[in-house]
């Protein structure tokens, strides 16, 4: 498997554990319609932000200790294009959602409804980069 | 990305030619991953020209001795 593979597997399973999970919670417990700044809200986005950043940081150093001579080579023309495709796809959910959230959920919703609608859409734009880039591997793996 | 393309390649053959080369030494000859040779060799990733010549100078032989063009539908 690419080095740049395992990045874009480790980051879809690190996102799934630790920002899914707090999504799962706003769902379950959260209360989204708390006056603002409603700190309890904030607090639990905080605790599951840095869990993700401890996350890809750790699970990047243990995919560079594991291979390092992949880790240090510079992406060729298939990662590349992989990445470029992967990045245009998710650009555009980007767009589509920040359009709905920006446009829509303000006539909806109120305080972090639209707060968590936001980073929904970078998460699932995020989501969806490495799952084309995962698919686009997979496809012409040999 | 242009995988599928109908572009047959004798790569397999000239490594072995050329000594056995491994797929992890021509592509640090012509500065690709191992992963990314696999996949032009089991045809599922067509390169660049450049690449494409790059490979055809390591093993010394001309573009269309190591890349054929099979054709495809409606051309």
């Amino acid at each position: 498997m690419a080095y740049r593979e395992k990045i874009a597997w480790m980051s879809l399973v690190g996102m799934a554990a630790t920002l899914g999970l707090y999504f799962v919670w706003v769902r379950v417990a959260g209360d989204e319609t708390a006056p603002l700044p409603n700190l309890g809200m904030m607090g639990a986005y905080a605790v599951a932000a840095v869990a993700w950043a401890a996350f890809y940081l750790l699970g990047g150093l243990a995919l560079r200790l594991k291979d390092p001579a992949e880790a240090r080579a510079r992406p060729d023309e298939r990662d590349i294009a992989i990445d470029r495709r992967s990045t245009q796809v998710a650009y555009f959910v980007l767009m589509g959602l920040m359009l709905y959230v920006g446009g829509f959920k303000p006539f909806q919703s109120q305080g972090w409804e639209i707060v968590n609608a936001a980073i929904a859409s970078v998460v699932i734009a995020e989501v969806v980069r490495c799952i084309v880039a995962v698919l686009s591997y997979r496809r012409s793996a040999a | 990305m242009s995988g599928g393309a109908p572009i047959a390649n004798q790569i397999r053959t000239l490594r072995f030619l050329a000594g056995e080369m491994s797929q992890a030494e021509l592509g640090q000859k012509i500065g690709v991953t191992r992963q990314t040779i696999a996949a032009i060799e089991a045809g599922k990733y067509s390169p660049s020209l450049e690449a494409a010549f790059r490979i055809a100078e390591v093993f010394g032989r001309p573009l269309e001795d190591v890349f054929q063009w099979k054709g495809s539908a409606g051309s």
